[in-house]
């Protein structure tokens, strides 16, 4: 167990490294949900209690921006590991010793990461906005753990729901598994279809 | 004991193409051995067979003495490789890049210290290594690649093509530290299509065709099983040359003829008391030579005997393809 740890720590690191030397990569992840967050609540923030009934549209608005930039941090996820298999590296880390559950996971690990640097942002600008935040500090925790998990493995709607409850309604349990439960279920399907899809491509 | 052992190992892609159709090795400890052929003769996948990247479609494989079905993980801990194409990651440094190759192997961080910069020296990267692999030349990147299959020290080494591209300085580089690990004891299994680099490193060699072992043995037995010397002699037309092989063939002291093209090859024991003899016995069948020469047999023309074509193909300076290799 320490030495699949330990070789998920590796890749993960490897991952981050890759990331801080292409910081263009990320800067659209950045930049994209931050721009739509300011121009959507710019745009229909005073008009939204008139004609949605939403009350409170910055929170609304929250989840959107940031699973928008977890999703930008998921897709370059994909490319690089597709750039990985192009230039051959993959294989290179395939004959390693290695677990070849730990060669996928670090580098989601990693996307993880990024994606709780970009959601700090996200909530800093959106409180800066004016967002209030019914649950305070630990929603705020889940909130950020959600879109981590989200970045790792895709799943909108109940997700997005969830999310949103912590923000403009308060602590809604059903919201919140069945969010969590998406992401487990997602999860755990994605995770095996990668563990055959390797098992096929080696022994 | 055995490094290398294959029986009736095979791959089959859909439809129906045989990649590899049931080869038997059997290579020794401590040994050289070349895996000869052309592009898609089946030797790359054969090394990702033994090697654990690709799951055989029949036969079985042990490598160092790992069963590479039954359990590939210690076969990956035993062997080391370098594929025909480079795989690096460019953003990295030379350093980092060793360096995590040496920890998923399991090596401790101080170990891994150790290992990498005596590596660095070895492949002459110690003033590139903290660059990005990005920046570097294609030869340096192919000696980091290799130096990747080293770091944890295996016994078993598989080198696909591994001077393809390369320069002759780097070339002779490489074929130097071959032979230098090869006086350790460790075992290499080596793909080319240089019959230069075949000769001078392999103690034996196994010739591919079309996915089958179509010769096997060691250079000098290969040679001398073609007989000592080799005439070829080209024509105008590939018909000619079919005439030409028919007459040489009723001529005393033949060992045996091989056919490419244009071209017709005489292989026997004493070649120069037979040359003048060749060249009137052809003109009498009103057959002209357009070029003959007389030497030593080679392992292009144990490739030639083997397979009907050559391996190595070489351009004249007016374009023409004529049969190449190496002594």
């Amino acid at each position: 167990m320490s030495r699949f740890l330990t070789t998920t720590w590796l890749l993960m690191a490897r991952a981050l490294r890759e990331a801080r030397r292409t910081p263009a990569n990320d800067l659209g992840n950045a930049f994209i949900p931050l721009f739509f967050y300011a121009v959507t609540v710019g745009a229909v923030g005073g008009v939204a209690r008139e004609a949605f009934g939403v009350d409170d549209y910055k929170g609304f608005q929250l989840p959107v921006a940031l699973l928008q930039g977890a999703a930008g941090i998921a897709g370059g996820a994909g490319l690089a590991l597709t750039q990985d298999i192009q230039s051959g590296y993959f294989e290179k880390l395939m004959l390693t010793s290695t677990p070849r559950f730990a060669i996928v996971l670090g580098r989601m690990l990693a996307d993880a990461v990024k994606a709780l640097g970009l959601s700090v942002l996200i909530i800093a600008m959106a409180l800066a906005f004016g967002s209030g935040f019914e649950t305070g500090p630990a929603g705020m925790a889940v909130l950020l753990v959600g879109t981590a998990a989200f970045a790792r493995d895709n799943s909108v709607t109940y997700l997005i729901e969830g999310q949103r409850s912590l923000i403009t309604a308060g602590w809604e349990p059903a919201a919140l598994l069945k969010g969590a439960a998406a992401i487990v279920g997602i999860g755990a399907f994605t995770f095996t279809l990668t563990a055959l899809a390797l098992r096929s491509r080696a022994g | 004991m055995s490094a290398i052992v294959a029986n009736g190992l095979a791959k089959h892609f859909p439809p129906d193409i045989r990649a590899v159709d049931g080869i038997d090795l059997d290579i020794p400890e401590g040994q050289v051995f070349g895996f000869l052929g052309q592009n898609g003769s089946g030797k790359t996948t054969t090394v990702r067979m033994l090697t654990t990247l690709l799951r055989p479609t029949a036969g079985t494989a042990r490598v160092a003495g790992v069963d590479v079905l039954a359990d590939p993980e210690r076969v990956r801990k035993a062997v080391g490789v370098a594929l025909q194409e480079v795989g690096l990651d460019e953003l990295q440094t030379g350093r980092e890049q060793l360096s995590l190759q040496s920890r998923l192997f399991g090596i401790s961080p101080a170990e891994t210290r150790r290992r990498v910069n005596h590596l660095l020296e070895i492949i002459a990267l110690t003033d590139a290594a903290d660059r990005p692999v990005k920046g570097y030349s294609g030869g340096m990147k192919r000696r980091l690649d290799l130096a990747c299959a080293l770091v944890h020290e295996p016994r078993v080494i598989f080198l696909d093509e591994p001077t393809t591209g390369l320069d002759p300085i780097t070339r002779d580089q490489v074929w130097r530290y071959v032979e230098e690990l090869n006086r350790d004891g460790v075992t290499f299994f080596l793909t080319t299509q240089y019959l230069e680099e075949a000769d001078r490193l392999c103690h034996d060699i196994a010739i591919m065709d079309r996915g089958k072992i179509v010769a096997k043995g060691s250079p000098a037995a290969l040679k001398s099983s073609t007989g000592s010397d080799a005439i070829p002699v080209s024509f105008a037309t590939a018909a000619e040359a079919t005439r030409a092989d028919a007459r040489i063939r009723r001529f005393e002291g033949i060992d045996t003829t091989a056919i490419a093209g244009r071209e017709v090859v005489a292989y026997l024991k004493n070649g120069a008391s037979a040359v003048a003899g060749i060249v009137l016995a052809l003109n009498d069948e009103g057959l002209t030579v357009r070029e003959l020469r007389l030497a030593q047999a080679t392992l292009d023309d144990v490739f030639l005997r083997a397979t009907g074509h050559h391996l190595e193909v070489r351009e004249r300076p007016d374009g023409a393809a004529v049969p190449g290799g190496a002594a």
